[in-house]
Order: C-alpha cells, then sequence, then structure tokens
C-alpha cells in the first residue's frame, strides 16, 4: 500500500519539516497555540533574546499605517539566563515543532557566547542570527550592513554548532545580496528575509511622531512588493534555503513567495491582523499542491520571468 | 488573574444603541462568556471578517481594536465605543446581526473591594470600564463619580460633570475639584480611565493625599495577548522599573507604580 506523501515537506538547511510555514521573531509566542494546532507549523521561532536583559523602547512603540505597521519594541527581552531558567524549559514543555531561537548580540564574541550557553541546552532545532533590528542602536543591525563582518560572525558561529543555523538579514543596505553572498561563505545553512524596513509616521495636526523614538520597523502588507523583489534576488544569488516574510497575509501571497525561490515563509504582522491565519495559510497551501498535483519541489523558485 | 487562555470568538450583533456626539454602544449576547469577565477587563474587537475575505485590496484588513467591557449582565455584554479612527469607524457602521470578530476577555481588571468610600475619576472614552465596575461595587461600597469631557457630546450620566467648553456641568477639568472632593466626602480609594494627563494629574493629587488609586489605561495594541510587546508603560518605582504590557499585566495598575513621568 502505498504511502501518501505530504506535498508541503521543505528541506530548511539541516532540518526536514513537514511544512513550509512558520512565524517570524517577536510576532508569535505560545499564547498564539491557543487559537491553533502547532502541527500547522513547520517551525516555531521565538522573540530574539540578547545577552542582557533589555527593558526595550519608549512608548508609543506602535502605528498602523495605511497599509501595514510601524513598531519600536527594541528587542525587548527577559536576557539569556532568564531564557535559559524560564521560557526555554516552557518552550520545550509545550512544543513538538522545531523550536528555532533567535539571539542578537552587540560583538562577535557576544553572539559566541551566546551560542555556546545555547548549545548546551536540548530541545533547539537552530538558531537565528539577528543581525537586522533596526530599532536598536548598536546590536544586530551594526552587524548586518557590513559583509565581511557578518561572514566573520557566520565563521566564528558555524565551526560551534550542528544545529541549524540562518542568519535574518536586513533590507536596509544597499545590495542584500552582497550580504547574503558573505553568510553564506561564512558557514550560514539557511537565511531569513527580510527583517522590517525603516517606517515613520507624522501626526499631520501638530507634526507629532506617532513613534516615540521617530523612525521604526515597518511591517506588513505595504512591504511586500519589496520582500518579494529581495528574496528572489537572493535565491538567484546564493544557493542556501531562504526563509521569506514580508507582508505575507494570504496563502497566495505565500505563494509567491515559494514561486520566487524561498523554502519555507513567515507570518509576521499577519499573526495580529488575524489569529488564524496560520492554518489558513496551510490549508491553502496545502489545497493548492493537492489540487495542481505538485509538491514544493514543483514550485520554490520555479518562477517564470 | 490574568487571562492566560486567550480565545477568538465570532458573535453577532445584537442590538445597536446610539449615543450623543461620536459614541455608540455594540451589544452582543454570549452567557457562558458573560461568566468569565470582569470589570476592567477588554476585548480585541473588528468589524470585519477574516483575511481571505478581503480580496478587495481597497479594504485591507486592520488590526483588532481593544475596546473595555462597559456592561455585562446575564449574558448581555456591551461595547461602548468612540469613533476616533478606521478601527472604530469601522465599528460604528455595524447593524444588528453583523459578525463582530473578538479575542477575549482580556488584561487583569479591577480589584472588587467591599467596604470602601470610593471617588471615580472618568474622562471622556474613559467612561465605559467605571460603569461595569460601579454596578459591581455599588451595593457593598459607597461611591462618588465625576467625569468630564470637552463639550456636552462627551458627558454621560454620574454624580458630577465638568465640561473644559462650560456646555454641561461645571466649566473646566474634572482634576480642578478632586483634592476637594476626596477630603470632603472622605475617599479612601480612587479608580480612574481616561486622558494621559487627566490620569497624571488624578495620580499627582492621590499621591499627595496618600490615597490608593487603581488606573486603566490605554494603550496602541498590535496583538493584545501579550505576544508583541507594543502596548509597554513603564511601571514600578524610580529605581527598579520595567516596561509592562498594558494588555497582559495591565490594563489596570496601581497608579504609584506608573511611571508618569516617563508617559
Amino acid at each position: 500500500m502505498e504511502h501518501a506523501v505530504n506535498p508541503l515537506q521543505t528541506r530548511l538547511g539541516k532540518l526536514t519539516l513537514h511544512n513550509p510555514v512558520t512565524v517570524a521573531s517577536g510576532t508569535f509566542d505560545l499564547e498564539n497555540l491557543e487559537f491553533f494546532k502547532q502541527e500547522l507549523l513547520g517551525a516555531f521561532v521565538c522573540k530574539t533574546i540578547t545577552r542582557e536583559a533589555k527593558v526595550g523602547n519608549p512608548p508609543p512603540r506602535l502605528f498602523e499605517t495605511e497599509a501595514g505597521l510601524i513598531n519600536s519594541i527594541g528587542l525587548q527581552n527577559p536576557g539569556l539566563d532568564a531564557f535559559i531558567a524560564v521560557n526555554l524549559p516552557i518552550l520545550r514543555s509545550h512544543l513538538t515543532v522545531p523550536l528555532i531561537v533567535s539571539f542578537s548580540g552587540n560583538s562577535i564574541a557576544e553572539f559566541g557566547e551566546i551560542l555556546q550557553r545555547l548549545e548546551a541546552e536540548e530541545g533547539i532545532a537552530g538558531y537565528e542570527l539577528n543581525v537586522s533590528c533596526p530599532n536598536v542602536e548598536n546590536e544586530g543591525i551594526a552587524f548586518g550592513v557590513h559583509p565581511e563582518t557578518v561572514q566573520c560572525l557566520c565563521e566564528s558561529v558555524a565551526k560551534r554548532t550542528n544545529r541549524e543555523l540562518t542568519v535574518k538579514l536586513s533590507p536596509n543596505v544597499t545590495d542584500i545580496a552582497t550580504i547574503a553572498k558573505a553568510a553564506e561563505n561564512g558557514g550560514a545553512t539557511s537565511l531569513s528575509l527580510i527583517n522590517t524596513i525603516w517606517g515613520m509616521a507624522i501626526d499631520w495636526r501638530n507634526g507629532n511622531s506617532m513613534i516615540k523614538k521617530g523612525i521604526g520597523g515597518y511591517s506588513g502588507i505595504g512591504i511586500k512588493p519589496l520582500a518579494l523583489a529581495l528574496t528572489y534576488k537572493v535565491a538567484n544569488t546564493v544557493k542556501l534555503p531562504i526563509i521569506a516574510m514580508g507582508g505575507i497575509y494570504s496563502w497566495q501571497d505565500a505563494l509567491e513567495f515559494l514561486w520566487a525561490g524561498a523554502s519555507m515563509i513567515a507570518l509576521g504582522s499577519a499573526n495580529f491582523i488575524d489569529p488564524l491565519v496560520v492554518p489558513k495559510v496551510h490549508e491553502g497551501l496545502h489545497q493548492y499542491m493537492i489540487e495542481n498535483k505538485l509538491s514544493l519541489q514543483d514550485v520554490v523558485g520555479k518562477c517564470v520571468v | 488573574m490574568n487571562n492566560t487562555h486567550p480565545q477568538r470568538l465570532e458573535r453577532a450583533v445584537y442590538s445597536r444603541e446610539e449615543l450623543c456626539g461620536d459614541y455608540f454602544i455594540l451589544w452582543i449576547w454570549d452567557e457562558a462568556l458573560s461568566k468569565q469577565i470582569k470589570p476592567g477587563q477588554f476585548f480585541e474587537i473588528r468589524a470585519h471578517a477574516s483575511l481571505t475575505d478581503a480580496e478587495d485590496s481597497r479594504c485591507l484588513p486592520k488590526l483588532f481594536k481593544p475596546i473595555s467591557v462597559y456592561d455585562n449582565s446575564g449574558g448581555r455584554i456591551g461595547f461602548f465605543i468612540k469613533k476616533v479612527g478606521p478601527g472604530t469607524i469601522a465599528l460604528s457602521k455595524l447593524k444588528a446581526g453583523d459578525m463582530l470578530e473578538l479575542i477575549g476577555p482580556l488584561g487583569n481588571g479591577f480589584p472588587l473591594i467591599t467596604q470602601r468610600r470610593i471617588l471615580l475619576v472618568s474622562g471622556g472614552i474613559g467612561y465605559p470600564p467605571l460603569w461595569y465596575l460601579q454596578k459591581e461595587l455599588i451595593n457593598h461600597n459607597l461611591i462618588f463619580w465625576v467625569h468630564g469631557g470637552a463639550g456636552q457630546g462627551d458627558v454621560f450620566p454620574c454624580d458630577e460633570v465638568w465640561t473644559v467648553d462650560g456646555s454641561l456641568g461645571k466649566k473646566g477639568l474634572v482634576t480642578q475639584s478632586l483634592k476637594s472632593l476626596i477630603t470632603e466626602k472622605k475617599i479612601d480609594l480612587v479608580f480612574s480611565c481616561g486622558p494621559m494627563p487627566m490620569l497624571k494629574q488624578t495620580a499627582a493629587i492621590t499621591s499627595e493625599l496618600g490615597i490608593e488609586h487603581y488606573t486603566s489605561l490605554e494603550a496602541y495594541m498590535a496583538c493584545g495577548i501579550g505576544v508583541c510587546h507594543g502596548c509597554a508603560v513603564p511601571i514600578g518605582s524610580e529605581n527598579a522599573w520595567d516596561y509592562l504590557r498594558v494588555c497582559k499585566e495591565g490594563p489596570v495598575f496601581k497608579a504609584e507604580e506608573v511611571l508618569w513621568n516617563m508617559l
């Protein structure tokens, strides 16, 4: 008797995942799993952690624009010690899908230190190196804009782990493909893109910025064409599998990113707009593959230009 | 206790009520849900249906809006809403029978106490959560309620009304009378909800007089369930504070623990 083949099975570097739908760091936590079964996720990406606890940026931290959301959270997190002592055991006990831990640091040494601590912990399938948060001055973004630094960071980290190593790239650079190539050369096993783009909103009545820090990170439906273009560009530059994100709200959006070259797609702001977006995207993709007798490999990177 | 198991629901609008100015009330009916809610809690609510139905690019789906519970008895749950932007304007167009999307109940709610002399202080759209609160407290406490608004379109039933333009009640800010009211009426507990300047002023007065004060804060929210950290406010003491979430650790905080000068 033939076994039914899973048309949504995907590969992300070292991982084989039963479906390509995941979530963007910082937009999703265990609370969201009150709304649907976690098996609908290919992997779970947690909020970025840093070595020291971060209090985050002053409020207001959010503003919803005509088409998408500006945020200025500033990587608020309890720090590595608390994450390992408190958050990680809770995540481990609740999750049955692979956990990808997102983290950021001030220096290559600090990234290395965090990695070393996490390597001693079980229940982690992979890491996302966040070198692209637009809302903190020194952490991450200082790395994400320099190809040489990204390469050095990846070299330093890659040799110390057998786990999946994805690097989250910023769109706020001159040429994302150069950075992607540097990550690949350095030993990253996948890429995650895009982080938010710079965004700002001003109250036209009085000139007040809607975000306390002025400029924040813009996400959601308004950035979809940019995210799609950068996914396509990176997919045509490197061989690494890509987790694509940026304005994906529906399964049709998700398919566009798969055609453009993504092996996985992540839902971010859409989780706020619709708590059921993960099951809807999963269901839509599944139906599409079945109806068209396709598997993911028939779609990924096969867009016609 | 904070709600750690938010539910997503779709409920038909049972009826709607027009109020003065930009205000209106949406009522839903759900007896089981009604039993889970306490004063000061809120729901994330939204007018239109799910994402996949919104294929018309002119009506891009938007965030839910955090709306506190105005009234809740025997299954009848009310949301008293002010039209302030696209989200609440969309809500204002709902008619009886239209579907409402809800996530909740959310947040901690007010402490329910007895045997106290209570002053309620509200401004504008800060009125609704205090209405539900006073209904729960009225039989066990002495309550006096002052409410202020910009004009007569922003005031609702209470014990003392203030308007900035003097069109109804006393002319001026609701906080003008607080000090004497607290002293004269021997108030020993204050609950407040309203615009930030009003809350700051009220907190300064209760701090000076050493009166216990719980305040319900409003914040821009994305998820409403504690995930995104978008609604954070500084809570603690000058030397030991943290950004806590209005949606999860709040919306009700002890006024003395809010770092008002940072807001």
